[in-house]
């Protein structure tokens, strides 16, 4: 724990005066760089190109949901590691000592201006958002949850695909949480899927893309396969903003782009359309 | 000397005021809200009374679960630290008429001097150098108009019951008078249920400068040289030094006079500071004074090598003043740096959380005023200040090249603290030449921002 703790002393105090400067954020889209705190204070978008950067699930939570309003389900669930695949629990342990995560996802009810709902947001700081039998289950328990109860869904996802490390039953999950969304489909329940960045593999291939409505984040990646790997299976090269979200919206796969700063007005504006409204307890 | 003292208040004030009954032999009983329960000052103290939960109103500043702790575990006296109910002439009353001893001024001396406007008259009429202005509070616009007219634009609206940076508007043009006025108006009556307000001539690019003054009950009055206190972000102040570096001995002399002059228009006794504005030509001009120890009060202490807590205690308890004012020597060069848990690259947002490792550095010249340890999780219900660290060195450039590798080695995981940018504040050319004004922080983090 203590290796690295003091690093930040000679760090700090060799920056000379002369260029102590205030932190700058680096853009990968664009390469260009901008003050940290103006890219903070936008909520972590590009000042300079666009490019919605990544959120933890919490800051996620914080700025779409209303105040005080998300009740967080399954907050300790954690995988057994089926397979026992070697190293896995130790890698897991790290994580959730240095995140505040237990899994790649945090699942729970809030409001959203008023409009109840079931949220689900995924982290892809924790093993880069890979779903593996935690992720499957709470996203399952969470569309039970609101069919139950006649809720609708708001799933933030963001995954580098399928859980290695848990094999079969990684790739398993993806037809209980396909299933878990029909069965609340069939009961009228409307499912809204936010796609962030990078939303790819196999949570791609499941319910991330099976919504009522699929809404993406302004140049975020979103694709199954790498593009290298495809390039290299159909010996062509691919387009620029292949597998950007424009390109996805162009094609039809992703229904609207809508903006970090606009996402929680048109998320509420598409429930009270549907007649979720704020309801008196 | 008083057996039993209890103190209301909490943090790192609380911690320091236990620490000074300890070097007096006094028992001390702290008090604390539900949020509260493992703060470092109600963990150490030698009684700990919970008197309500988080909420302010309810637990800090309720007088009567106070006074109750206080009447219960058998204390004397009451020390209120800074805040809360320290400038609070109706505890005050409150402590005297239970029979408990308040470690401040009179009741009179805080009601007068925590009305700004009518302070203003009365330092005004003891001959110190007042800021023009309106006399006292104004009533109605024509009157704020004709004041505006005669100190000159841009001038202050200012809450007459304020205090803390709130209430204030600046007016630079006739025609926003109104506008402004109103708006100060209605912040007045928010935070402080006063909506009177006065209007002052500002100073363009002043520094802040305030003397820290001590009085016993005997009628002995000693200033305690001067703190710079310019280094303020919408009026917080976040890096003070002593003495101030545009302050020469004489400066020093008029100011500590008119000073000590101003405390003995109102009979003041016990510890109290006045902050004044000196302008570009050394003008200096009474702003208000604060009748309570002040956050940074240790530079002084550190200077001076004057316990000012401990003699708060000593004054309330009616023991004389052991010095007198030709012992008063400065000694060398102090600088505090206020260690907040918060993000300055998100707007100074506070950042609530448990402290999961804590190293703090020590060695020479350093002092550490703090209240939190490894373990302990921070509430959102109070302030964000978890630690004040002081340098002292035998001169400036010492006491700011101390600072700078005490700064380094001060680590906090687990919640964002301000220490990287203190160490940015305290590098930048301007802190370093010690020609920073009231108004500089705030332009640089409007440039900081703007990516200049």
């Amino acid at each position: 724990m203590f290796e690295d703790f003091f690093d930040v002393v000679k760090k700090r105090f060799n920056g000379s005066d002369d260029d102590y400067k205030p932190p700058m954020f680096k853009c990968p889209r664009c390469q260009d760089t901008s003050p940290l705190s103006k890219y903070e204070e936008l909520h972590r978008v590009c000042p300079k190109c666009n490019y919605h950067g990544r959120l933890s699930a919490r800051e996620r939570i914080a700025i779409t949901a209303d105040r005080d309003s998300f009740h967080e389900f399954d907050k300790d669930m954690k995988s057994l590691n089926p397979l026992s695949f070697p190293d896995y629990d130790e890698k897991q342990e790290e994580l959730r000592e240095s995140t505040d995560l237990s899994d790649a996802i945090i699942t729970g009810t809030a409001t959203i201006k008023g409009s109840p709902v079931v949220m689900g947001v995924m982290d892809s700081r924790y093993m880069m958002g890979s779903m593996g039998s935690v992720v499957g289950e709470k996203v399952t328990r969470a569309f039970e949850y609101a069919t139950e109860n006649g809720l609708p869904v708001v799933m933030f996802t963001a995954s580098g695909g399928a859980r290695m490390q848990e094999g079969i039953v990684s790739l398993m999950q993806m037809a209980k949480t396909s299933g878990a969304v029909k069965l609340h489909s069939d009961a009228g329940g409307l499912y809204i899927s936010v796609m962030t960045d990078p939303t790819t593999g196999g949570v791609t291939a499941s319910f991330a893309s099976i919504a009522d409505i699929i809404i993406a984040e302004p140049k975020v990646l979103i694709g199954f396969a790498g593009r290298r790997v495809i390039e290299g299976t159909i010996k062509q090269r691919l387009p620029e903003d292949f597998q950007l979200a424009e390109f996805m919206h162009e094609k039809g796969f992703v229904d609207m782009i809508v903006e970090r700063r606009k996402m929680r007005s048109v998320l509420s504006h598409v429930l009270k359309l549907h007649g979720f409204t704020s309801k008196e307890v | 000397m008083f057996k039993k003292i209890l103190i209301a208040n909490r943090g790192e004030i609380a911690v320091r005021i236990i620490r000074a009954c300890r070097e007096l032999g006094v028992r001390c009983v702290a008090v604390y809200s539900t949020a509260d329960r493992n703060s470092l000052h109600a963990q150490i103290a030698d009684e700990a009374v919970c008197i309500g939960p988080p909420a302010t109103k309810d637990s800090y500043l309720n007088m009567d679960a106070v006074i109750q702790a206080a009447l219960n575990t058998g204390a004397e006296a009451v020390h209120p630290g800074f805040g809360f109910l320290s400038e609070n002439a109706e505890f005050a009353r409150k402590c005297a008429e239970y029979g408990l001893v308040f470690i401040g001024p009179s009741p009179e001396a805080i009601e007068l001097l925590g009305n700004k406007a009518a302070a203003k008259e009365t330092m005004a009429a003891a001959g110190v150098p007042v800021i023009p202005g309106s006399k006292g509070a104004v009533a109605s616009i024509e009157e704020a108009r004709e004041f505006a007219k005669k100190a000159g634009y841009p001038v202050l609206v200012k809450a007459s019951a304020g205090g803390g940076g709130r209430g204030i508007r600046r007016v630079d043009l006739p025609s926003e008078l109104e506008a402004q006025m109103t708006a100060a108006q209605q912040e007045a009556e928010k935070f402080f249920g006063d909506s009177a307000v006065y209007i002052e001539k500002f100073l363009i690019n002043p520094h802040h400068v305030e003397i820290q003054i001590i009085a016993d009950k005997h009628g002995n009055y000693i200033y305690l040289g001067e703190r710079d206190c310019s280094m303020q972000r919408r009026n917080q102040k976040i890096i003070e030094e002593c003495p101030s570096p545009i302050v020469d001995g004489e400066l020093r002399k008029r100011m500590g006079e008119a000073a000590v002059t101003a405390a003995k228009q109102c009979s003041y006794f016990n510890a109290g500071t006045i902050e004044f504005l000196v302008d570009e030509s050394h003008n200096f001009y009474f702003m208000e004074m604060n009748t309570r120890i002040q956050v940074e009060h240790p530079i002084t202490e550190e200077v001076t090598g004057f316990d000012l807590v401990k003699a708060q205690i000593e004054i309330a308890a009616g023991l004389p003043l052991k010095v007198s004012q030709s012992d008063i020597k400065l000694r060398g060069h102090a600088i505090e740096c206020r260690i907040n848990a918060e993000n300055p690259n998100l707007d100074f947002r506070p950042s609530p959380g448990t402290i999961t490792a804590l190293y703090m550095p020590g060695g020479p010249g350093i002092r550490i005023d703090g209240a939190v340890y490894q373990g302990y999780t921070i509430t959102p219900y109070y302030d964000s200040m978890i630690s004040k660290l002081i340098a002292h060195g035998s001169d400036r450039e010492d006491a700011i090249s101390k600072m700078k590798w005490a700064l380094s080695e001060f680590i906090v995981e687990g919640v964002d603290t301000n220490i990287e940018f203190q160490l940015e504040m305290i590098t930048r050319p301007e802190f370093r030449s010690g020609a920073y004004d009231i108004g500089f922080l705030n332009r640089y983090m409007d440039k900081r921002k703007a990516g200049k």
